[in-house]
């Protein structure tokens, strides 16, 4: 073994082991050269001397050589020889396979291109081995961190620490209104960055220059920009003579001073495509909210939840570890920590690598890849048990081939290396062909992803999907593992009868062959199954506004930033109500939570019952402003709703479960809203509505009286779209004009509702794919086998049908070979669905996976009917052939 | 290369890393020089080793792990790669020694039957 490694590793290590072989040849010519001096001979005779008794250097070297190479990489190029030409031999066994598995590696490679391109790729920064994002834990929970820092907590950070080289900070995304030489101004986001960001981060500007390193310093001083690489070519159409010029961003004149490189769009957790960047100095001018508030600056007081956060980017001084810095960055925030009271107090600070979708560390993205790679195995899976089916025919064919080579001498061992060096020949083959496809896939998937969620478009950065490296390691690597997967079963299996078996009639390896038509037919319905549920979700996507339970087209959700005193905050937005409310443009307005943003649970009790609802805030008008009918009682009056009085209004299937066969009016029940724990007294029921997912209505929905803090301001439009909107801008222009560059105002239509829409159908058309592909690749392998057994048993058939058999009978017969496999295989599959429908993991998402399979629903069935059909014709088409079959022939075979 | 020296031996194929495992045994760590110089010696000058071709028979033995090498410094204060038999070495030399001993005695016999 040791030989083997240290054998296998020269194959790697030439070069090293040829200097080793110089070194040692050397200092024995030393050697040699020394003896001869002291026998007399000059240094020049004796190095001449040395080398004559020494014999050919170069003659060694090769020599040497040999020894350190081997026999079995001869041995591998035979083999790979042969395999190469046995797949040539029957091309279109070596077609269907490499298709097969081209298929299966490539919805991998393409899976894992999107995951490699979306967590795996660095930041595009100089050498993003040594660059880190800080990350702040507020507890043990996966989900309990966030990345923003206060600005007093960078600055001492930046002031204290021996193990950074330098240390940024980034504030979260900016939307402000620009305006180029008096056009029409458009929303745009960008970021207020410390001067230290571009230097530090080794970012060049592609034209002009980067920021100054005291260009943050006072604050207004230096309104400069660097502009993304995206913005410049769109608005200046990639213009070199933009230096210099200036741009309004919220009507303040600003200065380009450089744009950034093409592949440089930002550095944010999340991808929110970066119009410009700016000192942070001006952090006040383009975010007003944080300008000079009533108790102090963001820049010099720690302020728990009303500072601006920023996000903190580090490189690592040289021969710094990370576990080292992170060591030293935990205990800095303490410290820093220490003489304030937080609201959630940080528990740990750690230190991310750097991926250039930010966030990539996170629990949910793991969770996510983890299992969308486990669903696109099981297509590979089914590719795998199809070629390796096959393989086990061709096994049974060659067993003559085999068994002469094993009675000629070869080892078993050698045998199954020439197999398994065929089965991953073809493995690579399709690997190859898998990773192209999987190029061309990925980039058509995240256009898709991205065209179909349209709020999508907005904020994601240009993707960069293409196969790298890694993808390209990783399909090989696949495809590696694959030949060996589906290549040693059948390997083993035909060399086992070896000698003895070679002259006997078929010795059945239809037990191994019967597994694998089982597990083809298991995964299939599994995933059929499955992807049953989400296309129900796809179906589901179309509710309608009637079925959704609110008004969806007329209904407009605005927001906006209006300051971070939320006194101040609360009496712009009831202002803004109160003028919303005279326009003749607008039928009803209220303030309150949005329906599908997001619905938050809360533990509530009542007399009897114990649970939890998702709870709405809700200002009076907000039922006449989402159309949700009330069935019983009344809805709030605008003192209840601005007051936050201790009513609500329940939804009737809320009033069935909790209050079954009672008037639920005057009931009253308990939220335990983190914050307060109110005890409520229901005044009113109203319809069910799907205020969470669009699939499903609310099990428990309750709404209370408040809305006016943190709410939403929601608006129905009377006649003319375009005019409304337009009235209800002027309308928060007179309120807070500083408002207006953050304000958007958008249909629940256009917005919440087909942000989901668009999710599930993505998912379903996911779904749909993967299983067509391995329903087909089921089809295939069935077929494939059955028309092996049928060629198998050409000669028996003949003999039955010259011997008077009818034709159905012999169908009959064939068919029913596949009939065990088949059927065990559908009850694991459908057990299997069932299990995985019980896995809390998928609990989690059930809200998505909309029809269960339960055993009483009729789509089950058609989806058991639609993969046995598929079975019955992929064994029918070969059986019939057996028919055609003539006895004259059958019985000369062989 | 054998015109040069007509009374002098070629190493028989297959001998030489029993010869080396032999040298190593009985003299101890050597590095490849000393091992040809003993080898020479030894056969009084009858045996022709070109010193090169010990090397190949070195590195087959180490890959072996019949031998290991480590570098050290000679006396004369050169850097030298020391050879020294391994357990399995020696294992090694054991039955190479039985089967050499076997056929040479299975060779004389043949040739002193047929004089």
């Amino acid at each position: 073994m040791r030989r083997f490694l240290s054998r296998f590793a020269n194959l790697f290590r030439g070069r090293d082991a040829d200097r080793e072989m110089t070194r040692e040849i050397d200092a024995h010519l030393t050697l040699l050269q020394d003896e001869f001096e002291r026998h007399g001979m000059s240094q020049e005779d004796a190095r001449r001397a040395a080398h004559s008794a020494y014999g050919g250097v170069e003659q060694t070297k090769e020599l040497h050589r040999d020894a350190r190479s081997f026999v079995w990489i001869e041995q591998f190029f035979k083999d790979l020889r042969y395999a190469w030409s046995s797949l040539l031999r029957s091309p279109g066994f070596t077609l269907i396979a490499v298709g097969a598995l081209a298929l299966g590696i490539g919805v991998n490679a393409t899976i894992f291109g999107i995951y490699n391109a979306v967590a795996l790729k660095q930041l595009p920064v100089a050498d993003p081995s040594s660059v880190v994002r800080v990350k702040r834990w507020f507890g043990q929970n996966a989900y309990a961190y966030n990345y923003t820092f206060a600005y007093p907590e960078y600055q001492y950070l930046r002031d204290h620490n021996n193990v950074f080289s330098g240390l940024t900070a980034a504030s979260s995304a900016i939307p402000v209104l620009a305006s180029i030489s008096n056009t029409a101004p458009e929303h745009l986001k960008g970021y207020a960055v410390s001067a230290n960001y571009f230097a530090d981060l080794g970012v060049n500007a592609r034209i002009g220059r980067t920021f100054l390193p005291d260009e943050d310093r006072a604050p207004g001083a230096n309104p400069v920009l660097v502009l993304s690489y995206r913005f410049w070519k769109r608005k200046f159409q990639g213009d070199p003579n933009v230096i210099g010029q200036t741009i309004k961003l919220n009507s303040l004149p600003y200065t380009i001073v450089g744009v950034a490189p093409q592949g440089f769009t930002g550095t944010d957790t999340t991808p929110i495509e970066s119009g410009f960047w700016a000192p942070l100095s001006m952090l006040d001018q383009l975010q007003p909210e944080f300008g000079p508030a009533s108790d102090s600056t963001w820049r010099e007081q720690f302020r728990d939840s009303s500072h601006p956060g920023f996000q903190i980017i580090a490189r690592l001084k040289e021969g710094i570890s990370r576990e080292k810095a992170q060591a030293e960055t935990d205990l800095l925030i303490h410290q820093y920590l220490a003489g304030y009271r937080e609201n959630q107090p940080t528990l740990s600070v750690t230190l991310q690598r750097t991926s250039y979708f930010g966030s990539a560390g996170d629990f949910w993205l793991k969770a996510l890849a983890a299992a969308v790679l486990t669903v696109v195995s099981l297509v590979l899976v089914v590719a795998c048990a199809n070629v390796a089916n096959m393989l086990l025919a061709r096994g049974v064919a060659r067993r003559r081939e085999i068994g002469i080579r094993l009675a000629l001498g070869a080892s078993r061992g050698r045998v199954i290396r020439q197999l398994l060096t065929e089965s991953i020949l073809l493995s690579l083959l399709a690997g190859a062909a898998g990773i192209l496809l999987s190029a061309a896939a990925s980039r058509l998937l995240w256009t898709s992803l991205v065209t179909v969620i349209p709020s999508l478009q907005q904020y994601l950065v240009e993707l960069d999907v293409g196969p790298d490296a890694h993808v390209i390691t990783y399909g090989l690597a696949l495809s590696v593992v694959t030949g060996i997967l589906f290549g040693l079963a059948p390997a083993l299996q035909s060399t086992r009868s070896g000698l003895y078996s070679a002259t006997q009639a078929e010795a059945s390896p239809s037990r191994l062959r019967g597994l694998l038509l089982g597990i083809q037919v298991a995964v299939s319905v599994l995933l059929l199954i499955v992807s049953g549920g989400l296309l129900g979700g796809v179906m589901s996507s179309f509710a309608k506004a009637s079925e959704l339970g609110f008004e969806t087209r007329d209904t407009y959700l605005l927001s906006g930033r209006f300051g971070s005193d939320r006194a101040k905050a609360n009496a712009s937005i009831q202002r803004l109500r109160d003028r919303l409310e005279t326009m003749p443009e607008m039928s009803r307005v209220a303030l309150g939570w949005a329906p599908l943003q997001g619905a938050i649970q809360f533990p509530m009790t009542a007399e009897k019952w114990k649970g939890q609802a998702t709870a709405t805030w809700a200002s009076d008008a907000y039922f006449e402003t989402l159309g949700i009918p009330i069935l019983e009682g009344r809805s709030f009056t605008r003192q209840e709703g601005d007051g936050d009085a201790s009513v609500a209004v329940i939804s009737e299937s809320t009033a069935r479960r909790v209050w079954p066969g009672e008037d639920p009016l005057g009931k009253r029940f308990t939220l335990d809203s983190a914050l307060t724990f109110t005890n409520y007294q229901v005044v009113g029921v109203a319809r069910d509505a799907r205020f969470t997912v669009i699939t499903e209505i609310d099990p428990l929905h309750v709404y209370v009286a408040g809305g006016v803090d943190r709410g939403r301001v929601l608006f129905r439009i009377r006649g003319n779209r375009d005019k409304a909107l337009l009235a209800a801008q002027a309308a928060v222009d007179s309120v807070d004009p500083t408002a207006l560059s953050t304000l958007d105002m958008v249909s629940l239509e256009d917005g919440p509702v087909a942000v989901q829409r668009g999710f599930l159908r993505v998912l379903g058309a996911f779904a749909g794919t993967l299983t067509l592909l391995s329903l087909t690749l089921a089809g295939v392998g069935i077929y494939g086998v059955m028309a092996f057994l049928v060629s198998q048993r050409t000669r028996e058939i003949g003999i039955r049908v010259a011997l008077g058999a009818t034709s159905g009978a012999v169908i009959r017969n064939v068919m029913l070979q596949g009939v065990w496999p088949v059927l065990i295989g559908t009850l694991v599959g459908v057990a299997g669905s069932l299990a995985l429908e019980r896995a809390p993991a998928v609990q989690g998402v059930r809200q998505f996976i909309l029809s269960p399979p339960t055993l009483s629903d009729p789509v089950f069935y058609a989806e058991l009917m639609l993969v046995l059909a598929i079975v019955v014709i992929a064994s029918w088409i070969p059986a019939r052939r057996a028919l055609r079959v003539d006895p004259v022939v059958a019985l000369r075979y062989e | 290369m054998s015109s040069e020296a007509g009374d002098r031996m070629a190493v028989l194929q297959g001998t030489l890393d029993l010869i080396v495992l032999r040298t190593l045994k009985s003299m101890g760590p050597q590095h490849a020089y000393a091992i040809a110089t003993r080898i020479q010696q030894f056969s009084e000058d009858l045996l022709h080793l070109n010193q090169g071709t010990l090397y190949p028979a070195l590195v087959r033995l180490e890959q072996q792990g019949r031998i290991k090498g480590t570098w050290g410094m000679t006396e004369s204060n050169r850097e030298a790669k020391f050879y020294a038999i391994t357990k399995s070495g020696e294992k090694a030399l054991a039955e190479e020694t039985l089967r050499w001993r076997r056929m040479s005695g299975l060779v004389d016999k043949l040739l002193s039957e047929g004089a």
